[in-house]
Order: C-alpha cells, then structure tokens, then sequence
C-alpha cells in the first residue's frame, strides 16, 4: 500500500516538473471564443417515417375514442331532418345553430387566419447577416476577424488579459464584437471545446510564444442582433463550407447534430 | 411619603410610553389634546340585535362545516361527470374492420418506428458522450495551462437556474399579434 503510494507520489512529482519544463519552454497564448447559437424557433420539417406514423396514430387515436357531444348533436340533427323530409315532426321553430353549422363557421375562422409564414424575408434574399433565417436550424454566429494578413470569419474570439478569469474573458469578448445590445445566456463557467494553433515563424520570434489555444465557450443567444459588425449567422452545412477543417472539427464536437 | 408618591404619579410624571420617545424627550400631553368626543349612545335594541346577527352568522358557519365535517372535497377533475356514464354506450363506435392488408402495413410501420426511435437514441447517447469528452478535453487543456484558471473554469455556475425556455412551436410567433381571450364562467362549486 505504502509502496504504491510512493510510486503515485514520485509519478506525480515527475508530471509536475515535466509540466514546469514544458511551460517554461513553450509559451502558448490563451484565447477565449464564444460560439453563440440561435435554437431553432419553429420545428423541423417531419420525415416521411415521421409523418406516416403521425398519421396512423391519430388513426388509431380516433378509432379508440368516444363519440364527444358535438358528433352526438350532429347525429341526433341528421336523424330529425330525415324525420322531417318523411314529414312525422311538424316544423318547431329550429334556428339555434346547428352542429354542421358550427363546424363550418369554425372552417371558416381557421382558413381566415394567416399563420406566421416559415419562411421569412432574409431566407428568400438569403441574407446571411440577419438572425431571422432558417427559423427551424441551429444557427452558429461568425464574425469577420483579422488573422495574420486576412480577414476570415470565425467564432468571435480574443485574448485573455491578466486578472482575468476565462469566462470574464469570454463575456467581454463578445460584448468588444458584437455590441450590448445582444443578449445572450452562458452555458456555465467552464469552456466546451479547445482548439490549438502554431504560429507561423516569423510571427513565433516576434511575440516569442509558439501559439495560441482558444479555449470555446458556448452561449445561448436570447434577444437582439450584433451590432458594427461583419457577421454571419450559419447553420451546420455553411459552417462545413466556411471554417477550416481542423477548426470545424473542434467546433463541430460540442455541437448537436442536425438531421 | 407614599401618599406624595401617589400624587407624583397622578401627575403623570412617571414616563409613559407614548409621551416620552427613548431620548426621553418629553413631551407635553396638552399638545397631543384635543376636544373630546360626545360618545354616541346607541339603542340598546339594535346592539342586541347586531349581535345576534353576528352570532347567527357564525352557528350557520358552524352548522355548515359540522355538516361537511366527514365528507371530503371532491376532486372535480378526476371524477367521471355522470352525465357521460349515463349515455356511455350511445358514445361507442362501430368497431372498425380493416383487411389483412392494411393491418400488416400497420404492423409493419410499428416496427419501423421501433426501429428509427432506436437509432436516434443511440445517436443521442453518443452525441451527449462527444459533447462532454469535447468539454473534458477543453477542461483538462486548461488544467495543464493554469490550475488557477482551471479551478475558476469548474465552479458552479449559480445564475443558470432556473433557465426558461421557449419554442420551437410549428409556425413563428406573429409580431404584436393580440391574442382574443374567450369569456368564462366560474361554475366551481365554493367549499369552505
């Protein structure tokens, strides 16, 4: 038992000192980046498995009803209107609304309504910056930063400042990017997805640290669009086409998928 | 002496409580003065009366709830009304008769669905397996930088809770769109 502890201790004693080596080899710079998503407001389109299953289910549904006091009015109606083309029962005064009657004036009502449409304007000019489109998606928010000499769209994400903890960092990130106007709800203290990069050699000399490791936050968006600035809301196919593939991989990993 | 102590209090100079506030500032009584009210005299017929009233009330209280007393409130909402199981066999339907066919596809859609409920379990388990190896992994990387940082990243988080969340519904919510409200009646019977 004591033997085995030693050896834990001595195993830990080595980490640590091959921690300090490393960092005092290697200087990373830390990064914060917030992957703010949009949920999908309406809901998805049903497969076709989907909609022949709803459909036999509100089949089976009706078959294993009662009869409600509406169908029960209406038969009790058809029975006295054949009654009375035989001529048995002389005309009492019927001028209550019948429930025939009813069930059209409620036709009537529903097809006067006009639905939201599930469609909306930014979807038709497909306008990428609005966070109106493809209601019923996932939508991921990119911004416009410069990297080395280009510009490339990318989660917004900055560096963290000392005294800082990450999540502060990821907060004033976005508020730097996208304004205060946008609202949105953090999913914890702690990052969801790491991504690492090297720095070209040029640049590793001049700021003498190998790289940068963006630690991802993820942040529900709640109200409000960003402001004075190059974004893009994308769902998961744009995000594919957008973003580089070893970033995509990592931030695709604490995505959820779509169908 | 104690007949000068009698007076002394008669006086009012012992503190009393609503004269004197706790810095002991006195105050005089002739400032809180003012003209007494003529009392008004009732006929003692109508107090009596009041008061019966007032007792009446309260034995008809007491008759009501001894009345009550052994039988609980009903649970409207869980009792079938007798209403519906007066005309229950009018409510049934003529069973349905479907050929051999179409209940074979309907067998065979159960299945189906069986079968794709399955899968996107499976693929939710693993889906929430990747997403926390994704945050273990993000974590960990921080350890490794900063313990400091590591253990400010993994306190909990206590505005979260409660979180509200709305939607998706089938079709967008309709802008300024005023929502008409039917009227109702209250027919709950009261039990007190």
């Amino acid at each position: 038992m004591l033997k085995t502890i030693n050896n834990l201790k001595a195993l830990h004693s080595t980490y640590l000192s091959t921690r300090n080596l490393q960092q005092s080899k290697t200087k990373w710079d830390l990064l914060t980046a917030v992957c703010v998503e949009r949920k999908p407001i309406v809901t998805p389109a049903l497969t076709e498995l989907e909609q022949t299953f709803h459909k036999y289910l509100s089949e089976k549904e009706f078959e294993l009803s009662l009869k409600s006091d509406h169908e029960l009015q209406h038969e009790a109606e058809l029975k006295q209107q054949s009654l009375l083309k035989k001529g048995d029962v002389d005309l009492d005064a019927t001028t209550k609304q019948t429930a025939q009657d009813f069930l059209d004036a409620c036709t009537e009502e529903l097809a006067q309504f006009k639905f939201a449409d599930r469609l909306t304007d930014a979807d038709r000019s497909n306008n990428l910056k609005v966070i109106s489109r493809k209601l019923d998606k996932h939508l991921v928010l990119l911004t416009k930063q410069k990297l080395g000499k280009d510009n490339i769209f990318l989660l917004p994400q900055g560096v963290r400042q000392d005294g800082e903890t990450l999540r502060q960092c990821a907060e004033r990130v976005l508020k730097e990017s996208c304004g205060s106007d946008m609202k949105t709800k953090f999913y914890g203290n702690a990052p969801c997805g790491f991504y690492k990069y090297t720095y070209p050699k040029s640049v590793q000399e001049e700021t003498d640290s190998v790289g940068a490791k963006v630690f991802i936050y993820f942040a529900r968006h709640c109200a409000g669009e960003p402001k004075d600035t190059d974004c893009k809301w994308l769902d998961r196919q744009e995000l594919q086409k957008e973003l580089n593939p070893k970033y995509l991989d990592s931030v695709a990993a604490f995505l959820i998928d779509e169908k | 002496m104690i007949s000068i102590i009698s007076s002394f209090s008669r006086l009012s100079l012992l503190p009393l409580p609503c004269r004197t506030s706790k810095l002991l500032f006195h105050t005089s009584p002739c400032l809180a003065g003012e003209p007494l009210k003529k009392k008004k005299r009732l006929d003692p017929a109508i107090i009596k009366a009041r008061e019966d009233r007032k007792k009446r009330k309260i034995e008809k209280q007491i008759r009501r709830l001894e009345k009550n007393a052994r039988q609980l409130k009903p649970i409207e909402e869980c009792e079938i009304p007798l209403v519906l199981l007066d005309n229950q066999k009018e409510r049934v339907r003529q069973p349905f008769k479907y050929s051999k066919g179409v209940l074979e596809t309907r067998e065979l859609l159960e299945k189906q669905w069986a079968k794709y409920k399955h899968e996107e379990h499976l693929a939710d388990i693993q889906l929430v397996d990747r997403i926390m190896y994704a945050q273990q992994k993000a974590v960990d990387e921080l350890r490794k930088e900063s313990e400091e940082l590591y253990l400010e990243a993994v306190q909990i988080e206590p505005m979260l809770l409660p979180l509200k969340i709305e939607g998706p519904s089938d079709t967008p919510s309709i802008h300024n769109y005023y929502a008409p409200d039917g009227d109702y009646q209250d027919v709950s019977r009261k039990w007190n």
